[in-house]
């Protein structure tokens, strides 16, 4: 199916809340989540095809629905790898077989990292 | 070509009194074809017969003739004339030399004018992005069997989009008029039966009262909501072989069908509905159908100050109009009555689903709400593709044409409105401002994350290319899948500023769709420009040849994200299902090694090309380029390589 809508924006707010509300998960991590590898998690984070729906600056993008923007994600990294475990709507869930407890958590990392967003004010061109 | 190089032009113009009458298609060709049987008027007479052609009339005829005075193709084109088919996009084939012919040495190669198409998917889906700019539809044909097999998915996607696009395909119905290999292998007993589940209607004249007739009726079907294709297959003796009862033959009117306007009982009663609610919703996807459906959707909004939701299948309503809250699809939990107008598939739009291993659903809209359905699409389906989409539960069906239907449906509103309503619409349509401000900014916001990465996002590359075109007469007919972008951040509010989508999602759309807006744009002087995928680009990138060939100006915006990207992560999905090879969903998918240089590939068909452009700083110098070059009259490519989505 390769459909162009718009009819279920909604769902990216759902999507959003999700990440946003999920308290942590049973699962203890084994690594401390702080010290979450960037570097790694880039590489894991394109590897693994996360970019494919949230794009490499982590801007967000869309798949059936909309997935939600996740730069400098602001979700506790124990939330972030549960979330992962049992994603909601369309988003894939990532079983411990194709993606371990320290490679989510160093791509928590490297979303941590992104810049994200900025004043849309010192943007002329978004500005017209 | 010249009609001086046509022998026997006076002859052959013999019916060329019924056709300048009727070159608007309401005047009445009928009479104006009596008269071409009368000899009495001066457009039908034959002129002096020069030596060639007396003789051909006074001497016996011979058993195997080798030269005719009259053919069907020109009768053919006559009524073209009348139905004002301004083009007819082809890619030739003898099963329609005749035809061919004719439009050049009968026709003059105007009305209709010849579109060269290096494929009959570009020919269709030129005509199905003509009709939705133009507002009337264009032809095209194809050869006898393999012309049409090629053209049967752009077919489907004019289905899907309802867009009326006139098929003709050549065949040879006579067995014992074919000639040994090709014309049986290009011959059918029943031609349109491989695309009678896609057209609403279809014929294969056997004469040339019955092709005008046909001709007539195939417009007419074609032109009535809901619209869609129709298909003619032209015996090509019929094509080729001289007029042999042109005394008796006319051209039918053609008076067109009003569009039928909802019961206005059941107007009066939706009317009532909206009155009273609290959170009205209006759903649209391809109301507009002429320039004045944008703004009667606007009246109706603005008269109740309720909230709309685009599924931009047409130029519906301005994006940045306070009541459009199309990316704010949340609201529909909170309406207690919801309008769907001219919306093909509602279920999709009410419902979310879960492509998950045991797929499911649930509803986006709250219980108790009230749902109304106005529009053509319940007047006529078909059975075995699916594209009506699952049953959708409704409180009040009214079948009729949405754009007629709204002066009715705005007349009832506002008799029920008194003072208190006034104000309590008012402060509704406050809130719902400043909350599109919100989400207006909300845009801008996450506009600017990655806005200097490279991959370029395609936020900073739309906002680039608003930058550019904003103060022109721009009209934007293209976009890549998913690429929401201009309808977040542009300013549309001209109706002929969008023009739809496929349709059926038929990939190979955009680029020949594209350029089918952009030549019905053409003669209104605007700019014209598209977004489309790299995967969309290499179905049909000889439609760049017939943009440099017949000097169609267009800037074309490759959104290059190397890859077939919506399946790029469809596959990943089933990957993480099964718990392996997230990292190896690649393979079929990418569009790499060879990376595709579009912008040579432009310049090969003779299209000013520019790319690839990786750095979003070069991406504003490249457009000015491109833009001069459609501003002198000429198609432009811009190869930008982006982030997926």
């Amino acid at each position: 199916m390769k459909l162009f809508t718009m009819r279920s924006a909604y769902v990216a707010v759902l999507v959003a809340g999700a990440f946003a509300a999920r308290g942590p998960g049973p699962t203890a991590l084994a690594q401390n989540a702080a010290s979450g590898d960037a570097a790694n998690g880039k590489r894991v984070y394109l590897a693994d095809g996360c970019f494919m729906c949230h794009g490499r600056a982590g801007q967000g993008g869309a798949m059936n629905y909309p997935a939600p923007a996740i730069a400098k994600l602001e979700m506790p990294v124990e939330s972030f790898v549960s979330f992962l475990r049992d994603a909601p709507n369309d988003m894939p869930a990532y079983s411990t077989d194709v993606l371990s407890d320290k490679e989510a958590a160093d791509i928590h990392a490297f979303l941590q990292s992104l810049p994200g967003r900025k004043p849309a004010k010192e943007f002329p061109l978004l500005n017209q | 070509m010249p009609k001086r190089n046509a022998p026997d032009a006076g002859r052959r113009n013999f019916l060329k009194g019924a056709t300048l009458a009727g070159a608007a298609v309401l005047a009445p060709p009928v009479a104006a074809s009596t008269q071409a049987s009368d000899p009495s008027k001066g457009s039908t007479k034959a002129a002096v017969p020069g030596p060639r052609l007396a003789a051909a009339e006074t001497m016996p005829p011979s058993k195997d003739p080798v030269s005719q005075t009259t053919s069907g193709g020109d009768f053919m084109v006559d009524v073209f004339k009348t139905l004002d088919i301004d083009y007819l996009a082809m890619n030739c084939a003898s099963s329609f030399r005749g035809l061919h012919e004719a439009v050049l040495n009968h026709g003059g190669n105007t009305k209709p004018e010849i579109l060269t198409c290096p494929h009959e998917e570009i020919a269709v889906h030129m005509a199905q992005g003509y009709a939705k700019i133009e507002g009337k539809p264009m032809a095209m044909i194809c050869h006898g069997v393999v012309g049409l097999q090629h053209a049967t998915m752009a077919m489907y996607n004019a289905w899907c989009d309802r867009v009326p696009v006139i098929v003709m395909g050549g065949n040879i119905i006579e067995a014992n008029k074919r000639g040994p290999g090709a014309e049986w292998v290009h011959s059918a007993i029943d031609p349109g039966a491989i695309a009678r589940d896609f057209v609403k209607w279809d014929d294969q004249p056997t004469s040339l009262q019955h092709f005008a007739e046909s001709a007539v009726r195939a417009y007419k079907v074609a032109t009535t909501p809901p619209m869609a294709p129709v298909m003619l297959s032209l015996d090509a003796e019929l094509q080729e072989n001289p007029i042999a009862d042109a005394e008796t033959l006319k051209i039918p009117k053609l008076s067109k069908v009003i569009p039928p306007q909802g019961d206005s009982a059941a107007l009066a009663e939706l009317a009532k509905m909206l009155v009273v609610a609290e959170n009205p919703v209006i759903i649209v996807d391809r109301v507009a159908r002429t320039p004045a459906g944008m703004a009667r959707l606007v009246e109706l909004a603005e008269t109740l100050q309720c909230a709309v939701i685009d599924n931009v299948g047409r130029m519906n309503f301005p994006s940045r109009h306070p009541l459009n809250q199309s990316f704010r699809r949340a609201i529909l939990r909170q309406a207690d009555v919801i309008v769907a107008m001219e919306v093909n598939e509602l279920w999709g739009s009410l419902n979310a689903f879960s492509d998950r291993i045991v797929r499911s659903s649930k509803p986006n809209y709250k219980q108790g709400a009230k749902i109304v359905t106005l529009g053509s699409r319940d007047l006529y389906m078909k059975s075995n593709y699916q594209d009506f989409g699952r049953y959708q539960e409704v409180d009040l069906t009214i079948g009729g044409d949405a754009e007629a239907s709204l002066p009715i449906l705005i007349e009832q509103i506002k008799r029920l409105i008194d003072d208190g309503k006034k104000s309590a619409f008012a402060a509704r349509g406050q809130k719902l401002a400043a909350a599109k401000l919100a989400a207006v900014e909300q845009a801008k916001s996450d506009a600017t994350i990655g806005w200097d990465a490279s991959p370029i996002t395609t936020a900073r590359l739309c906002a680039e290319v608003y930058g550019q075109i904003k103060d022109e007469d721009w009209s934007l007919v293209g976009t890549a899948i998913r690429l929401t972008w201009p309808h977040r951040l542009w300013k549309f509010d001209k109706p002929y500023q969008w023009n739809g989508v496929s349709g059926g999602a038929g990939v190979g759309y955009n680029l020949p769709a594209s350029l089918g807006a952009a030549l019905a744009n053409k003669r209104h002087g605007r700019l014209t420009l598209a977004f489309g995928g790299d995967g969309d680009f290499l179905f049909a990138p000889s439609t760049l040849w017939t943009a440099a060939h017949h000097r169609i100006p267009m800037l074309y915006i490759v959104h290059n994200n190397r890859a077939y990207h919506q399946e790029y992560m469809y596959l990943q999905a089933m990957a993480a299902r099964h718990g392996r090879g997230i990292t190896n969903t690649a393979t079929g998918i990418t569009i790499t090694d060879p990376n595709v240089d579009y912008a040579t590939i432009a310049r090969g068909f003779g299209v000013h090309g520019e790319g690839p452009i990786i750095d979003p700083k070069d991406l504003g110098p490249a457009l000015k380029r491109a833009i001069a070059v459609v501003k002198t009259g000429q198609p432009a490519v811009i190869d930008v390589v982006t982030d997926p989505r």
